[in-house]
């Protein structure tokens, strides 16, 4: 399984590898986790890439991806390296409604900054996303998820975000039907 | 239970549990997170971080510290390993041993922050002035690089030259699972170092004694190839490639081989000493070698074409030469595609 998290510096598209990566970990998978940025801290392009197996990985980066969230409009580049039929998540507060990727994907348009707004947790439009591509993709049991979700912020000593960063992940997981 | 890592924290962690009691350096991308890890991680356990005013001077304050027999180390990316080189080849001179480790980024000058192994040659030979040797290892995951940098004291100790881990930005940026050593010490004392008697602290690389450098290379060449191969024996075409294109390549392999395609690979993990033995174990009856590497115009190569006319190889060396991304697998099918069909000139 390759996914691609893609945006501009500070959407937290680096977190939100790292998050999936550590699902993948807890189900016993062989996990890579890839970040690209360039020197700027903010407003630059960052990517992360995962990807999962029960066997050995070869490169890190991008090949041939499964699902591809894109934060914003930029991001869609990577489009190029999804897989026919590949899952195309879209923060569609970002990204146009009338911008058209070329190629068959499962496209999913997620209102990630209104939806984390709604959910009182206005910087977690990342993990929005996480919960609509866990919905849609069946990737992980969503209580697995919300589990190993919650340990990543005890274990960085912040305990006191895990309630809200659960209420963004529901709401993106509750968007998709 | 084995826990996600980042690379450069792992580097740091690793030279903790293998002994290491002083480190000095001074950050650049993307290994920075290597020295932002030991400044909070050598104080707790009583050891000794120094953010050097430069790359040179933590060079020499590594040299001083091995002088009176700590087990040191410093890091940089490719321009600071450039700096480097005049103290490399001064504890080189000295028969001092020390610990280095390079996240390569791409290019010269500035360069990028992209992922690459353009030091090869410069890392491999020696940068430095005189006719010195580092033992340069390769690793192409965190595990292994854990594994390496926790031999590499060692090893340095044992040979008194420097040694050190050939890296790569992505290999140093990216996450794996990974589980650490136990904690180890060197408690003898190593027999020459300045201790305050005066013992004797006899340089090997003096003019008094020609030859006792070449002698101690030797053996290391002798004792210290690694490398793994992979389906060699039966192969039409090998593979050579290290650390992260080593990944790809061997992905390749597997999907050729799937499709009935006679290729192998060989991964050099020491790449000072280069790996000849690797060469012994190719099918006598091969066709070419592929030398896959994230350079430019070639480095790797070099070394695949002297092994393959010192193992009496009268084949063709290709290339494939990535830039600035690590070869994807996909990529190098289709080379070996083109290499097969003729439409790929040989480099060597």
């Amino acid at each position: 399984m390759e996914l691609v998290f893609a945006g501009f510096g500070g959407q937290g598209v680096l977190t939100s590898g790292m998050i999936v990566a550590e699902m993948a970990l807890e189900e016993g998978k062989t996990v890579t986790w890839m970040p690209t940025y360039g020197p700027a801290m903010r407003g630059g392009k960052a990517y992360s890439v995962v990807k999962y197996t029960d066997g050995v990985i070869g490169g890190p980066d991008i090949e041939e991806s499964d699902v591809l969230v894109a934060m914003n409009g930029p991001s869609l580049e990577y489009a190029a390296y999804l897989k026919e039929g590949g899952t195309l998540i879209i923060n569609s507060d970002e990204v146009a409604d009338d911008l058209t990727v070329e190629g068959n994907f499962n496209i999913v348009r997620v209102p990630c900054m209104e939806l984390a707004m709604k959910a009182n947790n206005p910087k977690a439009a990342n993990i929005v996303a996480i919960g609509a591509l866990i919905k849609k993709c069946g990737l992980f049991d969503a209580d697995l998820a919300r589990k190993v979700l919650k340990q990543i912020f005890v274990n960085k000593g912040k305990e006191k975000f895990t309630a809200a960063n659960e209420e963004a992940f529901n709401a993106g997981f509750d968007y998709v039907q | 239970m084995k826990k996600m890592w980042k690379g450069n924290h792992a580097i740091g962690e690793a030279a903790m549990r293998a002994g290491c009691q002083f480190y000095a350096g001074y950050p650049i991308t993307p290994q920075t997170e290597v020295g932002e890890y030991l400044s909070w991680r050598m104080p707790e356990l009583g050891r000794t971080f120094l953010q050097a005013e430069n790359e040179m001077s933590a060079m020499y304050m590594i040299f001083g510290a091995y002088a009176c027999g700590m087990r040191s180390m410093t890091s940089s990316s490719g321009p600071g390993f450039s700096l480097k080189q005049e103290g490399i080849s001064y504890m080189c001179a000295n028969n001092y041993p020390a610990v280095l480790v390079n996240v390569q980024r791409w290019g010269p000058g500035l360069g990028t922050l992209d992922s690459s192994q353009t030091d090869y040659l410069r890392d491999t030979r020696c940068g430095g002035n005189g006719d010195c040797r580092v033992i340069v290892l390769t690793p192409n995951s965190i595990q292994e690089t854990i594994d390496l940098i926790y031999i590499a004291f060692d090893l340095a100790e044992k040979y008194r030259n420097p040694v050190e881990i050939l890296s790569e930005a992505a290999l140093g940026q990216m996450m794996e699972a990974v589980e650490f050593p136990e904690f180890k010490e060197r408690t003898e004392d190593l027999g020459w170092t300045w201790d305050g008697t005066d013992r004797d602290h006899g340089r090997l690389a003096n003019p008094d004694k020609p030859g006792a450098t070449k002698a101690k290379y030797e053996r290391i060449e002798a004792n210290e190839q690694r490398y793994e191969t992979y389906q060699v024996e039966d192969a039409d075409y090998v593979f050579v490639a290290f650390g992260l294109p080593s990944r790809t390549a061997k992905n390749a392999v597997d999907i050729l081989r799937a499709q009935g395609e006679k290729v192998g690979l060989i991964r050099p993990i020491t790449v000072w000493p280069f790996p000849y033995k690797a060469f012994a174990e190719v099918n006598k009856d091969v066709k070419g070698f592929i030398s896959v590497e994230s350079t430019d115009a070639g480095q790797l190569i070099e070394d695949v074409a002297l092994a393959a006319k010192k193992l009496r190889f009268n084949v063709p060396v290709y290339g494939q030469f990535t830039n600035q991304h690590i070869p994807k697998a996909k990529e190098v099918v289709k080379f070996y595609e083109q290499v097969k069909a003729g439409q790929i000139k040989e480099v060597f």
